[in-house]
């Protein structure tokens, strides 16, 4: 997985690993928006360059397996990741497409990532990642899921 | 739905998290009525991506860390390929050009792959996976060795007693231990 430097538009290599116990000292409100202290009983996962230690997006997943689906409850991108004079592009997608990996690698043809955004940012995650809606949930899955994993995991 | 959205609001990410659980189970039950009918029009050949896909995750994941558990996972990944794309197992010995009875000693764990039938096998698999996802030419190798280090690391006591009677060291090796201490 990659993300693009806006300024240069070089290209880093990223890894999403779990969140540890000794991250939570560093990801507080102010630099990622949310409190994610309240997130430990949930799958929290850290996005960051190869051989950095800054975290530059974080996501927390429900795996829900009687309905083959993964929920993302929280998704954040840094600080300074955030808007139009954004550091860096592609960090929210390549978590989603994280989760969407998750999925897939769970429940095959079944897979499903859903979210359930505010309405006002909902038709952005539409018209971007193609997902489908029901009600007021988004929702990644075959083929669309599959496109996104092709698109966003070239390792 | 407001498509004239500030970027800003667009970017920092989403709360997506249900209130309760009822509001959990409620929009699960309306998504998985429209999910149960979006399946059930799925083509085949999506079908085949996500369990291509899928596979291809689960070797990766096996790979990625030291397994003890006597499962032989290249053959079961194998049949899990060859049973995706195929009807019979043996289309896929004629078109990788060994017989039925030697793809099947493989599977079933009679006899060990040769290093033909890897490189066959990873050649079948870049065609396979060429408009599925990036799938590495090694992939099969490593599943390959990866359960030969594990099963050899994990069954010392059943073949070490026996090797180790043929191990000596005929030159007296006189090495400072080394203090890393400091």
């Amino acid at each position: 997985m990659t993300i693009q430097e806006t300024s240069s538009g070089k290209i880093y290599n990223v890894e999403i690993l779990p969140v540890e116990d000794i991250d939570f000292k560093s990801i507080d409100k102010k630099r990622y928006f949310f409190d994610w202290k309240a997130e430990k009983n949930y799958e929290i996962y850290k996005l960051k360059i190869i051989n950095s230690n800054d975290i530059l997006g974080i996501i927390s997943l429900e795996r829900i397996p009687e309905e083959w689906r993964i929920h993302i409850r929280l998704l954040t991108v840094s600080l300074e990741n955030k808007g139009a004079n954004k550091k860096f592009d592609n960090i929210a997608a390549n978590l989603i497409a994280h989760a969407a990996k998750i999925a897939v690698a769970e429940y095959a043809e079944l897979a499903c990532v859903s979210l359930k955004p505010k309405s006002n940012i909902a038709q952005h995650y539409i018209d971007k990642y193609n997902m489908n809606i029901t009600g007021m949930t988004l929702s990644l899955e075959v083929p669309e899921i599959l496109n996104l994993i092709k698109t966003y995991d070239n390792e | 739905m407001n498509k004239k959205v500030n970027i800003e609001d667009i970017e920092f990410g989403v709360d997506s998290r249900y209130k309760s659980n009822s509001e959990r189970d409620t929009d699960g039950a309306a998504l998985m009525e429209a999910r149960l009918q979006r399946i059930k029009n799925l083509p085949v050949e999506q079908v085949i991506r996500a369990k291509l896909l899928q596979l291809k995750l689960k070797m990766e994941a096996y790979i990625s860390k030291p397994s003890y558990d006597n499962h032989h996972y290249f053959s079961e990944f194998l049949s899990a390929y060859i049973d995706t794309i195929y009807n019979k197992r043996s289309s896929f010995a004629k078109d990788i050009d060994i017989t039925p009875v030697s793809l099947s000693q493989v599977i079933n764990n009679h006899r060990a792959p040769k290093e033909e039938f890897i490189l066959k096998l990873m050649i079948h698999s870049e065609k396979t996976y060429e408009n599925v996802c990036e799938f590495h030419k090694k992939t099969w190798y490593q599943v390959y060795f990866h359960e030969k280090i594990c099963d050899t690391m994990s069954t010392q006591d059943k073949w070490r007693p026996k090797i180790e009677k043929h191990v000596k060291f005929s030159e007296s090796l006189k090495l400072e231990t080394v203090d890393n201490s400091r």
